[in-house]
């Protein structure tokens, strides 16, 4: 910093000493930036956690995550339609949610099922038409999009109460599919360690419409083997009504799923293989 | 003893000296340095030659990573899902589907299960109902997937070495064959192909042979049974019947004596022998009684301790059947006949030849060894002893033996009345045609140099350009044969080989995954083979082929190849041999094809009289080898056969059961006969003690048979008989041919050639392919070889004494110290009152009514850190979801054949390194088998005494232990304990410190040092074979064994989604499933009535390292041989 002893008084005598050269060099920042510097020593750890926080905030963002993205499809499926409109049932294109860790995406047949009959000389139904003509594959975008290393089962999920809309969002509202959920860990974590906020009953699952505050009663599809215990007789719940608290209602959903406790759940085997 | 018990368990064997290699008893301070180290010198450098070319993409790297990092902040990358246009109904995406097929080897099959992921075949395993498997795997079974994705494989059809089409193919061999509609009966043909069991290929072929009459039909295989075939027929005359095949029944052979015939690891019936073979030596409390065994009944598992049996090996090299052996003879191969003669004269068997010299230890084993297949042990000194009842022992020799030491045994097996019993003869599923098959490769040869034949198809791998023995100069034959352009060659097979190239045309073969066909097992049960999926390269199997050219009697001839259907041909073979109704007959198709095997289709096992003259033309028995010459012995390599896995990676770098060598082959020999050519020298000079510590600098010998001269690294095994030299065959195949794998262009072999190890062939010759007597001598070359054996030694400095702690934690016992203190395997301990606390470390399954009578959370000790235990930290569990996963292994009946480590390999995505890597102690290996030797004293007089030499096999993986040292010390968490005990590993969490490994006590953690992508992570053939449940792990990533918990967690779901618990044998890991011996078992500890608590709850168990109170789930059973008292020590 700037140096007061040598910046008035005797300067020739110093000069003429060439030994002593190095005291005339002229200084680098004027004394007026003093002030600046201990300014600027104060606000380090402030800037460096502002850094800090804009970087979490940028890994969370939607930019980064990508979630309310809608990646540009082959086919301009609409779930709000299929779904919202005509009521089609998720299982009837996604069949193997419930039997398979990959919940499928329906090959070109299922499409055509309803498509040789209505709408079968639409613009919009193009590729599929040639899709089946020429045997030849839909190529989608994948929407949610998990790295590779997260083993992600949806059969498991389904079984546990785990509904289509808790990740995936309102997909009856939407025209075309978008990202609904950030997928980071910490957004998987957090149902893991607190399962009974999110599950619903089976019944329920597929349902986009669901809401644990309106009132219902328990359907013997709600529970293991449609209610039958082990002695034979029928759960109790049956024909009782539902709780419209999501805590107790989860509490006890939890356990009469077989919901693991948090420890097991964020075992890292879980999801990491 | 009782767990309670403060008695200090006797324990001799313990202390008795164990070494693991020659190097270790050379105890030099490089030794002790290297056993400490954690990875051998280099492997943690990067020592590679900085050049140019790496510096550029070094920094192109780094100043990519530092400039793309900000485009690639997303979790993951877009990627598309791609569905079906229309779904195949049975499947269901994300579910792999297991299919049952046959593996052919050597002209027979085994039966497997084949995983298919989304239609690619992923993993092999053995089929649990196949006879030939019992759900064992062998190695190359397993191995055979990787075939399947080999990048090398062949792709099209080539003529003259130019691509063409399989059309003009068969046309161009119709235009020879027929003239017009008619069959041209003048033409000359000649098929060349393996051994082959497959009736519908066989019946093809003799419909060839029948439409042309001049034809010939030549079976040849470099490593064949053919003097097992003659010396059945010797035994049994068998001039009138069908040829005959014996096998064995080893789960009702009290005593055995194996004549070199490595009947556990090698053969196609070695994986149901060795489940039979283990069966026997399974002690197990309630195991099976004497009248179990001779119901021939599977279950219970194991024996009780009367009912072990009793294993005599003689044999030159040691083998893994010998090492397992109770008492083991190292005998010069051509002393074998005598050996076997004497003892004959000894049993009383009638009409042998004259009994030549023998050995002074040979003589020694002769009067007790006939006395135990002849008599039972007395109960009381001075009692008579009563006999042995007939049909409880066995004599198996190998198949390289003369034929006339083959019909010899048969006459000792019906002198023992074991024909029938433990020797199940039966007509050979082999197919031959009368008149027109032989094995006659040379007279083959002179005929195609001659130019006497038309047509040559030759079909298989049997390769025999390069497999010929050296007096018949097959490949120059063919050369000109193939030049010949009035001639026709054709050549099916998966690989453009040297015989390949040679012919006119080659056609690429289908992999067995790839086609429909048939083929017979061990015993003769036919099984179907399916096809997984069509076939990559387009690729033809030989039943197509013979299809497209042969006029049916019922089919034209001018029907194009394309429009039949291999299934439909395999279908007729079989609607013919079942014989019933349409009907019945789909049902039973569809049986067959989905259990894996023809139900009934073995061959009724027939009881022959042995012939008069059995023993006509046996040649005199030899007289003791004299100073000059050394017995060469060649014999087929445990990995690569010969030579056909040459481009399998996970073949060539497994370390070979027993000698531990991967990468190449070597002559091996007796620390004696290494003393007297002064090889053994160079042999510690250069390895400072450290000889088997990944790279081992050996010298070289030249080896002189009949003027032609091969040079072969040394390689000194202890065990080997003095006086010979065993060398594999398989290795050394040329550059250019097999492919990426089997040529190294940077590192040569030792005849400076670009190839894996050295080709033994050139010494070999068709009267002498076994055995041959050879001049040897010393050159002063020398040879890197990679060998495993040192690597991830279990050793520690003792940190007061600063010494060398050595362990060798194997722990084994004869079965008289078992039933005197069946406890003896547990810990010695240092002082009496820690018995019970250090067994009490052995994870024990809980108490069946549920509670922990000694602590709140478990009966055993509390851990010695301050976390609580997982189970404590999980009270909301059900008791049908708290497991307890747990794994023991039963050394006794472990043979040390590998089998594991592939079926690892093949699960787990384990990259292949490359020997430079494994030289560093990089390869990556997740279960390594230790192998320990055992002397009358720890040096180098302990190791020159052969026939004392005992060894053993340990199979080392991550034992998760409940207290592990690898976890407190990773500073990201990224291995941490799981619930349900596993030491789960995250990949993605890793950043590469390797505390975690230098803090494991059982060395089995692997580090990623490179990305290993010159092998395979670039290859895109390779991955289509991977294992879509396991990640693949890139560089700077720690990897361990995780009980397969892809598996646990598959089962996991289902079960969970289903509301029930885990059934016992749900989850068999890789390495469980293919075990041959089923020396290994799998299951929850918390279900007391699971085998794995049962296992554990035998005395024998013990836990590896227990001492430190690590607490391993996995735990190993002490290896119990049951030598015989009377026999020589």
């Amino acid at each position: 910093m700037a140096c007061a002893y040598y910046s008035e008084g005797t300067t020739e005598s110093v000069r003429s000493d060439p030994q002593e050269r190095w005291l005339t060099m002229p200084q680098i920042f004027p004394k007026a930036l003093n002030p600046v510097t201990k300014m600027l020593i104060l606000a380090a750890p402030l800037l460096a956690g502002a850094t800090g926080v804009t970087g979490a905030a940028f890994y969370r963002s939607s930019y980064a995550t990508g979630v309310g993205e809608t990646p540009p499809q082959p086919v301009a499926f609409s779930h709000s339609h299929h779904v919202g409109q005509l009521g089609i049932h998720c299982v009837y294109c996604h069949t193997s949610v419930e039997g398979s860790g990959f919940a499928n995406v329906p090959p070109t047949k299922t499409c055509m099922n309803c498509h040789q009959q209505i709408w079968q000389g639409a613009d919009l139904l193009e590729p599929v038409r040639n899709s089946y003509k020429e045997n030849k594959p839909i190529e989608w975008l994948r929407v949610h999009n998990l790295p590779h290393y997260a083993y992600f089962n949806h059969s498991i999920h389904v079984a546990k109460g785990v509904g289509c809309a808790t990740c995936h969002g309102r997909l009856d509202h939407m025209n075309l599919t978008m990202q609904n959920s950030t997928l980071l860990m910490e957004w998987c974590i957090a149902c893991h360690r607190e399962p009974e906020k999110h599950i619903r009953p089976k019944t329920e699952v597929f349902n986009m419409q669901y809401d644990p505050k309106k009132p219902a009663v328990w359907a013997a599809e709600d529970f293991p083997r449609s209610g039958k215990l082990a002695d034979g007789t029928l759960n109790e719940h049956i024909g009782k009504p539902r709780p419209t608290s999501q805590k107790e209602l989860g509490l006890f959903l939890k356990d009469q799923y077989h919901v693991r406790d948090a420890v097991t759940l964020t075992n890292c085997s879980m999801c990491h293989r | 003893m009782k767990p309670d018990s403060t008695d200090t368990p006797t324990n001799e064997s313990v202390a008795s000296p164990m070494w693991r290699g020659l190097d270790e008893l050379a105890a030099s301070p490089e030794y002790q340095a290297a056993a400490l180290n954690e990875f051998p010198e280099g492997a943690t450098e990067f020592a590679d030659e900085p050049s140019r070319r790496r510096f550029l993409s070094l920094m192109g790297a780094s100043l990519a990573l530092a400039t793309g990092v900000g485009c690639n902040l997303r979790p993951a990358s877009q990627r598309k899902i791609v569905p079906y246009t229309t779904q195949p109904d049975e499947m269901t995406p994300g579910v792999p589907l297991y299919f049952a097929s046959s593996a052919s080897f050597g002209g027979y099959g085994q039966g497997v299960l084949v995983r298919s992921n989304e239609g690619r075949p992923t993993k092999i395993e053995g089929n649990p109902d196949s006879p030939s498997s019992l759900g064992g795997a062998s190695l190359h079974s397993l191995a055979s997937i990787l075939d399947l994705y080999d990048p090398d494989r062949s792709r099209g059809v080539t003529h003259r070495g130019v691509g063409a089409g399989y059309d003009e193919a068969i046309a161009a061999l119709r235009a020879k064959l027929y003239s017009g509609a008619a069959a041209n009966t003048s033409v000359k043909v000649r098929v060349l192909t393996e051994t082959t069991t497959s009736p519908t290929f066989g019946a093809q072929i003799s419909r060839l042979l029948t439409a042309f009459p001049n034809s010939q039909w030549i079976q040849y295989e470099a490593v064949s049974s053919a003097n097992a075939r003659v010396g059945i027929a010797k035994a049994f005359d068998t001039t009138k019947g069908p040829a005959l095949r014996a096998t064995y029944d080893f789960l009702k052979a009290d005593i055995v004596l194996s004549l070199d015939a490595d009947f556990l690891t090698s053969g196609p019936g070695h994986v149901r022998y060795s489940r039979d073979f283990a069966d026997r030596r399974k002690i197990r409390q309630n195991g099976k009684e004497a009248a179990d065994i001779a119901a021939g009944k599977r279950l219970p598992e194991g024996v009780k301790d009367d009912h072990v049996n009793r294993l005599y090996a003689v044999e030159c090299m040691p083998t893994n059947t010998g090492a397992v052996a109770d008492h083991r003879l190292p005998q010069l191969s051509a002393q074998l006949e005598t050996f076997a003669r004497a003892l004959a004269v000894e049993l009383g068997v009638t009409g042998v030849p004259a009994v030549g010299a023998l050995t002074d230890e040979a003589k020694a084993w002769i009067k007790p060894l006939a006395a135990d297949l002849r008599s039972l042990p007395s109960k009381k000194d001075g009692e008579k002893p009563t006999d042995r009842p007939k049909g409880t022992t066995v004599v198996v020799v190998g198949d390289h033996a003369p034929a006339s030491l083959h019909a010899l045994a048969f006459a000792i097996n019906a002198h023992l009345g074991n024909i029938g019993k433990t020797v199940r003869l039966a007509s050979s599923p082999e197919v031959t045609v009368a008149g027109k098959t032989s094995n006659d490769l040379k007279k083959l040869s002179d005929e195609l140099a001659k130019k006497e034949v038309d047509v040559l198809l030759v079909i298989g791998d049997a390769n025999p350009a390069f497999t010929a023995p050296a007096d018949i100069d097959f490949a120059s034959a063919l050369q000109m044969f193939g030049e010949d352009k009035t001639k026709f060659s054709l050549h099916l097979g998966q690989r453009q080989d040297e015989t390949g190239v040679l012919c006119e045309w080659h056609v690429n073969e289908a992999h067995d995954l790839e086609a429909w066909g048939d083929i017979c097992g061990h015993d003769g049960t036919a099984a179907i083979q399916q096809p997984l999926i069509a076939p990559l390269h387009h690729g033809k199997s030989a039943i197509e082929l013979i299809a497209a050219v042969v006029k049916d009697a019922k089919e034209d001839p001018s029907v194009p190849a394309s429009a039949r259907d291999p299934r439909d041909m395999v279908r007729a073979t079989w609607r013919s041999w079942f014989g019933k109704s349409a009907g019945e007959f789909e049902r039973f198709w569809q049986e067959s094809v989905r259990a894996g095997f023809v139900a009934g289709s073995a061959p009724a096992a027939v009881t022959p009289a042995l012939a008069a003259n059995w023993a006509a033309d046996a040649p005199a028995s030899p007289p003791l080898r004299g100073s000059g010459d050394y017995e060469l012995n060649i014999r087929a390599c445990p990995s690569l056969h010969d030579g056909r896995f040459a481009n399998n990676g996970w073949l060539q770098e497994l370390p070979k059961p027993l000698t531990k060598i991967s990468w190449d082959n070597a002559a091996f020999l007796s620390p004696k006969t290494a003393d007297q050519l002064g090889v053994a020298e160079a042999y510690y000079n250069f390895n400072k003690g450290a000889g088997e510590h990944g790279r081992a600098e050996v010298g070289v010998i030249q080896i002189e048979v009949g003027g032609k001269k091969i040079n072969a690294p040394v390689w000194i095994l202890p065990g080997h008989a003095d006086g010979a030299i065993t060398v594999h065959l398989g290795h050394g195949r040329d550059g250019g041919r097999v492919g990426r794998i089997a040529t190294t262009p940077d590192e040569l072999n030792v005849d400076g050639k670009p190839a894996r190890g050295f080709n033994a062939y050139p010494v070999r010759t068709s009267a002498a392919p076994w055995v041959v007597s050879a001049k040897v001598t010393k050159t002063d070359k020398q040879y890197v070889l990679s060998c495993t054996q040192g690597h991830w030694a279990m050793a520690e400095k003792d940190p007061i004494s600063g010494k060398l702690l050595d362990r060798k934690p194997v722990r084994k016992g004869s079965l008289d110290e078992y039933k005197h203190n069946p406890s003896f395997a547990k810990i010695p301990p240092t002082a009496t009152g820690e018995t019970l606390e250090i067994n009490q470390n052995i994870p024990l399954p809980r108490p069946k009514d549920g509670k922990n009578h000694h602590h709140a959370h478990d009966e055993r000790l509390h851990p010695l850190n301050m976390y609580q235990p997982a189970e404590v930290l999980s009270p909301g569990l059900k008791d049908s979801q708290r497991r307890r996963w747990g794994m023991a292994i039963d050394l006794s009946a472990c043979t040390g054949c590998s089998a594991c480590v592939v079926a690892c390999i093949s699960e787990n995505n384990i990259p292949v390194v490359g020997k430079r890597q494994v030289t560093r102690g990089r390869e990556m290996h997740w279960i390594r088998i230790d192998r320990y030797y055992e002397s009358v004293t720890a040096d180098m007089k302990g190791a020159k005494d052969a026939a004392a030499i005992k060894t053993y096999f340990q199979p080392v993986m991550c034992v998760q232990c409940e207290n592990a040292p690898c976890e407190i010390v990773c500073p990201v968490g990224a291995t941490v304990h799981s619930t349900d005990g596993l030491n789960d590993m995250t990949y993605n969490r890793c950043v590469g410190t390797r505390y975690c490994s230098n803090n494991c006590p059982y060395k089995v953690r692997r580090f990623n040092f490179l990305t290993f992508e010159g092998n395979d992570w670039d290859t895109d053939t390779l991955k289509l074979g991977r294992n879509p449940d396991v990640s693949v792990r890139s560089r700077g990533v720690m990897e361990k064994c995780t009980f397969c918990v892809q598996r646990i967690r598959g089962a996991e779901i289902v079960a969970e989604r289903e509301f029930r618990g885990i059934k016992d044998g749900e989850i068999l890991t890789a390495c469980q499933s293919a075990c041959p011996s089923g020396a290994i078992v799998f299951g929850d500890l918390n279900d007391a009535d699971s085998a794995v608590a049962r296992w554990k709850n035998e005395p024998a168990n013990y836990g590896l390292l227990a001492e430190l109170n690590t607490r391993p789930r996995l735990t190993h059973m002490a290896a119990i041989r049951n030598p015989n008292p009377a026999m020589p020590k």
